[in-house]
């Protein structure tokens, strides 16, 4: 995927999220806004790991998406579980915790966590190989050499 | 608490700084440079890094605020401490170009980073490092209260003379070895936090039988009331929202999250790394040693509200007291470690911001102004700048508390909207000039100050977060509608990297 040509579109709806969750909490619509965020944060994702503009599939489709997918899980069954147990104890708990909380839990925190920093782990050559880094290396060293045949 | 405990205590904790302080002054062979002495820059492996971001991160307010907040209020505060994903999240962003720029000119500091992103533009530099300065000062004065404190009740000892002994002994290390120092006495100070949240698990399981047991008792505990204090528990406090305004929750899940990539305590750890493919390593150290940190304020609470709801201890004065009444009641291996942790979040967040309030002051805002130092001088300049700084802030926490409470509500938000413009949108975006970055940070710091001084925003938002949005939103249409700036060769790899 070629983001080049994409990342002003890209940074101004990042703008627009901002600008909208904002909104959107001032009105108390904090789930809605929670998913927003979800969005925000997997367009810097995907900015941040664009390699020459080019993101890598297999970092957006095996690490990215389904942290995404885990953390928009995780919001929408904390609230239906809190809605479905409120103001009682619940009727089953899930590693000892109420199933809202669960969610937040296995979700949000173990399953968000793993998901990012496990496949950003095993992908590591997708987000940066070591010919990347090296022709980065050479790329400066290079520029610095013409820069000073340019001085002199 | 006995007086053989008290002692125990005592003596643990002394030497832990004890050991922080050998580990500073050790470290001070290792400073070979100024970029050393104020960066770390590309010094440390993974696991060093790693510790040293979690525990910079997790500061007393993580150890003592957040268990409390989560006695008091219910589980909304556990967005904000269940969010080890988000140094993953953090590198994926920015990672590789932070550290990238240390390749391409000197990068002590994060006014070093404006400088090569800006062409050393003074506003910019001035306006990020006074925003920083803000927020770092905030957390600074936080840390240094919550120790003096806590040991000062403990020891019977005159808050600012427990002030003086602990944080006088962090001055004077991180005078001598700076960042280098710093870094590795967090680490050690990390360490320490993990193994504290590995005691008062254990303890909470013996003592409480498990989160099922918690959320039973808390279901049924109905009301309790003692010596004139009531907790009111009820089925819903542990859900994931808690009694707290939903929008809230909403708040301390994004803010934390996104926020962790805009902490300088997160970013001069990015160019700390020696090798920038370590990062993804990096990633998995401070994720599972935030992940303990997490389960720590976890436990605690939870066994705080078994605890009351059980009737085995009296419902607490106030919620900070959570983590105390916890490990008090759990005994006195749990004591030794949790009085240690604090201490240790406590220190380890003062010497990460007593560090950047001191290269502000002495080196980002004077050569924006115009003043440009040998190396050396500059590196003893600082040391005297950390020193003074240092007692200044010693006396200004312990003995301005009104003060202090109102800079508390400063720290993660102000220093996430002095760099999201600046490095967030300035190393993603090329198209992020001058211009729009130059009016983002002067809004950020000008918001932040009317938010300071008590302007009152709409909503249940915390007020950090419309600034954060108003800088950012600032930024861009600035530089939409400003024209497109030449970027170097150099500058332009980093942002293509």
């Amino acid at each position: 995927m070629d983001l080049s040509s994409k990342k002003t579109a890209i940074i101004v709806i990042t703008t627009i999220l901002w600008l909208t969750i904002n909104f959107l909490g001032w009105n108390d619509y904090y789930l809605v806004s929670m998913y927003l965020g979800v969005v925000l944060m997997l367009l810097y994702m995907m900015l941040g790991i664009a390699k020459q503009g080019i993101l890598s599939k297999k970092l957006f489709f095996y690490c990215l998406i389904p942290w995404a997918v885990i953390w928009v899980a995780s919001f929408t069954l904390a609230d239906y579980y809190a809605a479905l147990f409120a103001g009682a104890m619940p009727s089953f708990t899930i590693l000892g915790f109420h199933p809202s909380f669960a969610s937040t839990v296995v979700g949000y925190w173990i399953g968000g966590m793993l998901t990012l920093t496990i496949m950003y782990y095993n992908l590591k050559d997708e987000w940066l190989s070591q010919k990347d880094w090296e022709d980065f290396v050479k790329k400066i060293a290079s520029i610095d050499e013409t820069e000073k045949g340019g001085a002199q | 608490m006995s007086a053989t405990a008290k002692t125990l205590i005592m003596t643990f904790s002394f030497l832990m700084i004890a050991v922080s302080f050998f580990i500073g002054w050790w470290a001070k062979k290792k400073v070979t440079s100024s970029e050393a002495y104020f960066g770390s820059t590309g010094m440390f492996g993974p696991f060093t890094v790693g510790l040293s971001s979690t525990a910079a991160v997790a500061s007393a307010f993580a150890l003592v605020g957040v268990p409390g907040l989560m006695y008091s209020t219910g589980n909304a505060m556990s967005f904000w401490m269940l969010s080890s994903a988000a140094f993953a999240m953090a590198y994926l962003i920015l990672g590789k170009k932070v550290r990238a720029m240390a390749e391409i000119g000197k990068v002590a500091s994060l006014g070093d980073l404006s400088d090569l992103r800006y062409n050393n533009n003074r506003v910019i530099k001035i306006t990020m490092s006074l925003t920083l300065f803000l927020g770092c000062v905030a957390y600074l004065a936080a840390q240094i209260k919550a120790g003096s404190e806590l040991f000062g009740h403990l020891l019977g000892w005159d808050p600012l003379v427990a002030g003086f002994v602990i944080f006088g002994v962090l001055a004077v290390y991180m005078s001598i070895s700076g960042e280098v120092g710093g870094l590795l006495t967090q680490a050690f100070q990390g360490l320490v936090m993990v193994i504290a949240g590995v005691v008062i698990v254990v303890a909470f399981y013996n003592i409480t039988g498990g989160f099922g047991e918690v959320l039973k008792v808390t279901s049924q505990a109905g009301t309790v009331t003692a010596n004139e204090i009531t907790k009111e528990f009820s089925p819903d406090m542990l859900n994931a929202w808690g009694s707290m305004p939903r929008t809230v929750a909403m708040t301390w899940m994004l803010i934390p999250i996104l926020g962790t990539v805009g902490q300088p305590q997160v970013i001069t750890r990015m160019y700390a790394l020696k090798d920038t493919r370590d990062m993804p390593k990096m990633g998995l150290y401070t994720a599972l040693s935030h992940t303990m940190v997490g389960l720590l304020t976890m436990v605690v609470s939870s066994g705080a509200l078994y605890l009351v709801a059980t009737g085995k201890i009296d419902p607490l004065v106030k919620g900070d007291r959570a983590i105390y009444a916890m490990a008090d009641y759990a005994g006195i291996t749990a004591q030794l470690f949790v009085y240690a942790g604090v201490l240790a979040a406590a220190m380890s967040s003062a010497s990460l911001f007593l560090s950047i309030c001191s290269t502000v002051v002495s080196r980002d805002i004077p050569s924006a102004l115009g003043f440009k130092f040998e190396p050396k001088k500059q590196v003893q300049i600082s040391r005297i700048s950390m020193l003074v700084l240092g007692i200044i802030s010693i006396v200004f926490s312990v003995t301005q508390g009104e003060m202090v409470g109102i800079l508390g509500t400063f720290g993660w938000g102000t220093l996430m909207s002095a760099t999201f413009p600046v490095f967030v949108l300035g190393l993603l975006w090329k198209r992020a000039n001058e211009k729009g970055v130059m009016c983002g940070s002067i809004t950020g710091l000008a918001l932040n100050i009317a938010s300071f001084a008590g302007f009152k925003w709409p909503g249940v938002l915390p007020w950090y977060f419309n600034v954060i949005t108003i800088s950012i939103a600032v930024t861009v249409a600035v530089s939409l509608i400003t024209k497109e700036q030449g970027l170097s060769r150099k500058l332009q790899a980093v942002i293509d990297l």
